[in-house]
């Protein structure tokens, strides 16, 4: 747990506004084991509407330190490690999808009730755009809108679509593999796993080499404890998943029953290997709503790390016109 | 705007796949730059000299088939794919191709001996294009042993370094694996875990997993359509999703703006052209142009139809040739160690000597060092010697001509016996050891003529010598022949042989055959030659040496003619040797 702390205090010293960090209690609502979240705020004093950020899987807030400053020029920021990841308790939550969600998206709104927020704009990457859809269906008044940045767990699994007869060699492997946790191998490698993050994600130390000294040993390291301590949240969200990457319970079969009023936004990295389908199909769903679809270029499945400022744009565009309330005539 | 190939090996006919969809649909997006590593690198080539996509189909193909014709596949030592790359390049690429690609082509190598990645895009001649595509497609082991040279430098795959190179932001990335790039493959399997490999950014699915398995292992005709298939539905997905294409009519438009109109002026002029959403519509469609799609076919249906291909297909086949393998492997093995020393031979010409020169030099230090340490000596000393006595009788009527002869011959070989191991050992003397030794191996071969009463042998008449006589011939008389050997004790034995029969001592002969042996003839000659060489023998100072040489003596040298008086009994009057241990 130091050793995070000091690898996520080197990746935040790039962050030029002021940041506060925090453990919020949040009760023993999951695990009936006293919780505690670890929040970063910055621009507390601003009156505008606060913008909350959930980081994707295997990451935590760190990651986002290309994208603050943006962010807090205008509005409060709240950016916390999603409960059994980066510095947060790590309760064990359930092995069944729908539960494992549901004790997520609750320790998110007990969060809220910890935090005071009222209102706020919600955003989420990858696994964090999942929750972020999943507790803006059940807490729609909480979420002025939705900002989805490439989100994970929106299409459906095709039935099988293989392209080729996938040999049995293959199939051996995936099974065998399928009952771990996505990132036992990290865990596996022990003392070696900085290395190892660094030799396999060699593109995740480029994304932050422009505004990081040393990134090459400050981004392995700070993934590394991320994924290093026990695995729950990686549990849950395996929980979550059916096969290989797929959400066992599809948002886009769920889209239907969040509230009219919440505007979406959705981000995608054009190179990203996230479906973006989906937001078409919410978009055409949701005729009367509005859903901004965004492909930012050259970007991968780390949009908000690709194309940081393409990224803070059209992210600080929502969440301006949301508050200024001139989202629909945009559309 | 600026393309890049990932290097893929064998799943290179992803990017015939969309390189023809490129070709169809956006022609005007080639002006600029390309690049890629390994097979990236020659779809980059033949892209930007717009060679016949129908023959690099039929190329690709006939390259995989041939690679899963042989048992081990592509692992088999026959199979030279750097050989075939290089004659397909040569008819393929225009003989200008170095001027076309000049700045384009950027090919990312290997450096082998820091292994930096580097970028070539300025080629001088045809042969160095093609150097340096073979440089950038070098798998070590897959493709040889040794890398290939490219302006005196060691290169190889640029997929160990940058499989990917990026040119600039506005770089189109192609990849065959699914992962984030521009136009790659989507699979059905997501998943959240991906890695990235030398800048190649592969996603840990099922389908990746096996199409990592056949960037070395060619698959079947038929997914190797599927995967050029799938190239193009990529790219023309990819073209849609950027809204590049557009109609003839507005190509035409564009590519005269193309010097000053970035690519997004263009594309807003062609949402409003009719003709362009027709087209389209139109690609929506669309596959794989005709001359990829038959020669794909035509493979498919090769390997398809006929009683062998269905036998080969069998399980069981593949099971027998799994068996046969170390039959088989052997020979193919000496075959293509043949082939490539037939290859070698012009080039190795010179080197070759050199080496067979070392060879020898080396082979003749070896024996050298052999000699000085193990003095380990096979020689032999043989001797013969004939003796022919005359005898006549000077009885009137009587024809009674006796004539003997006596040869002998003594072989020595004295490996039977060890041998010294220095001067002064070698000068220590053992008369009895030698005498011995000297009977032991004494073999008189043969008595040609035994005439009359026949003649005692001479060992015989040696033992009537007393002390007292060999004491008066030693020290009277010079010895016809004295030699050294080596007996079973390690110890050198001096022998000399005294000449007895013209010795003029009253110790040896009566006194009448004194005065006949007054009147014999000698050659002189002899009896001086015979003293030298013994003389000869002990000045030598290496025994060694001495006992190299294998001592012969003429038979002629030591035939001595006599006439010995009539009266005189055979056993009296025999040419007698003596010979005396010292």
């Amino acid at each position: 747990m130091a050793a995070l702390r000091s690898a996520e205090e080197k990746l935040l010293a790039v962050v030029k506004s002021r940041l506060r960090g925090r453990y919020i209690d949040i009760g023993n609502s999951v695990g009936n084991k006293k919780c505690k979240i670890w929040t970063l705020s910055l621009n507390e004093a601003s009156k505008c509407l606060p913008l909350v950020m959930l980081h994707g899987f295997a990451s935590g807030v760190g990651l986002w330190c290309m994208n603050f400053d943006a962010f807090a020029s205008t509005r409060p920021v709240h950016a916390f490690d999603i409960l059994g990841f980066g510095r947060s308790s790590r309760p064990s939550f359930s092995s069944d999808a729908l539960e494992a969600e549901g004790q997520m998206v609750q320790s998110i709104e007990d969060w809220r009730k910890a935090m005071g927020l009222e209102e706020f704009i919600l955003m989420g990457h990858s696994m964090g755009g999942f929750l972020a859809a999943s507790y803006a269906i059940r807490f729609p008044d909480r979420v002025k809108h939705l900002i989805l940045a490439d989100p994970w767990g929106f299409p459906e699994k095709p039935i099988n679509q293989e392209k080729f007869n996938i040999p049995t060699w293959v199939r051996v492997i995936a099974t065998v593999l399928q009952p771990f946790n996505p990132l036992w191998g990290v865990r596996a490698a022990g003392p070696l796993g900085p290395k190892l993050v660094a030799k396999i994600r060699p593109d995740l130390i480029k994304k932050f080499s422009s505004i990081i000294p040393n990134s090459d040993e400050v981004i392995p390291n700070y993934i590394y404890h991320c994924n290093a301590q026990t695995p729950s949240g990686e549990s849950a969200f395996h929980a979550m998943m059916a096969q290989f990457g797929w959400a066992k319970y599809p948002m886009i079969n769920r889209i239907d029953s969040l509230n009219k009023e919440i505007p979406i936004t959705l981000i995608y990295g054009s190179r990203s290997w996230v479906d973006q389908t989906p937001g078409n199909e919410i978009k055409a769903k949701r005729p009367d709503s509005y859903v901004e679809i965004q492909a930012i270029n050259g970007a991968g499945h780390h949009v908000y790390a690709d194309r940081p400022e393409n990224f803070n744009h059209l992210v600080n565009i929502a969440c301006d016109s949301t508050e200024h309330g001139s989202l629909f005539t945009t559309n | 705007m600026n393309v890049s190939f990932a290097g893929c090996g064998f799943l290179g006919i992803y990017h015939v796949g969309v390189a023809s969809c490129f070709k169809k649909y956006a022609p005007n997006l080639f002006v600029d730059k390309t690049a890629g590593a390994s097979a990236g690198a020659i779809a980059a080539c033949c892209l930007l000299c717009n060679s016949p996509l129908g023959q690099i189909t039929s190329d690709v193909i006939r390259v995989a088939s041939q690679a899963r014709a042989k048992t081990l596949g592509p692992f088999n030592p026959t199979f030279n794919i750097t050989k075939i790359l290089r004659s397909g390049l040569e008819e393929i690429l225009p003989e200008n191709c170095h001027e076309i690609v000049n700045g384009k082509l950027h090919v990312s190598l290997t450096r082998v001996y820091d292994r930096r990645n580097v970028i070539i895009s300025h080629f001088e001649s045809k042969e160095d294009l093609i150097q340096a595509l073979l440089c950038s497609a070098f798998i070590p082991f897959f493709s040889g042993y040794f890398p290939p040279k490219f302006r005196g430098v060691r290169y190889a795959d640029g997929g160990f370094s940058d499989n990917l190179p990026v040119l600039d932001e506005n770089t189109i990335t192609v990849s065959p694996f699914c992962g984030e790039s521009d136009i790659c493959p989507q699979d059905s399997n997501v998943s959240l875990l991906q890695i990235n490999l030398a800048n190649t950014s592969i996603e840990l699915s099922r389908e990746n997993l096996y199409r990592m398995a056949r960037i070395l292992f060619p698959p079947e005709p038929e997914i190797l359509s599927r995967m050029c298939q799938q190239g193009f539905d990529d790219a023309l997905k990819f073209l849609q999703r950027n809204q590049l294409i557009s109609c003839t009519r507005c190509l035409s438009v564009t590519s005269t703006f193309q010097l000053s109109q970035t690519v997004e002026e263009t594309l807003r002029h062609d949402l409003e052209c009719t003709d362009c959403k027709v087209q389209r519509q139109v690609a929506l469609l669309d596959s794989l142009p005709e001359t990829v799609t038959s020669i794909l076919q035509e493979a498919i249906d090769s390997a398809n139809k006929g009683l062998v291909n269905w036998v080969f297909r069998h399980r069981g086949s593949s099971l027998i040739s799994v068996l046969a393998l170390p039959y088989v492997l052997p020979r193919d093995i000496a075959h293509a160690t043949f082939l490539r020393f037939c290859d070698a031979i012009p080039k190795l010409t010179g080197d070759f000597a050199q080496l067979a020169l070392s060879l020898v030099k080396f082979i003749v230090a070896v024996i050298k060092k052999m000699n000085d340490k193990r003095e380990q000596f096979s020689a032999k000393f043989s001797c013969q010697l004939a003796i022919t006595e005359y005898r006549e009788y000077d009885m009137p009527g009587a024809i009674n001509f006796i004539r003997n002869k006596y040869n002998f011959d003594f072989t020595f070989d004295l490996n039977n016996g060890g041998l010294p191991h220095s001067q002064s050992e070698a000068l220590s003397l053992n008369t009895q050891a030698a005498e011995d030794y000297l009977q032991h191996h004494y073999q008189p071969l043969h008595a040609i003529q035994e005439d009359g009463q026949g003649e005692k042998p001479l060992a015989e008449s040696h033992h009537d010598d007393t002390f007292e006589q060999i004491l008066e011939v030693t020290s009277h008389q010079d010895a016809v022949m004295a030699y050294y050997y080596l007996d079973s004790k390690n110890q050198v034995k001096v022998k000399e042989i005294f000449d007895v029969t013209d010795a003029d001592t009253s110790a040896i002969l009566a006194p009448e055959e004194r005065v006949q042996n007054a009147d014999l003839q000698f050659d002189s000659f002899i009896e001086g030659e015979k003293y030298e060489s013994s003389c000869n023998w002990q000045l030598a100072g290496d025994p060694d040496e001495a006992y190299l040489d294998t001592f012969q003596m003429d038979a002629s040298d030591f035939t001595k003619e006599m006439n010995v008086n009539e009266r005189g009994s055979p056993s009296d009057h025999e040419a007698s040797y003596m010979i005396f241990e010292s």
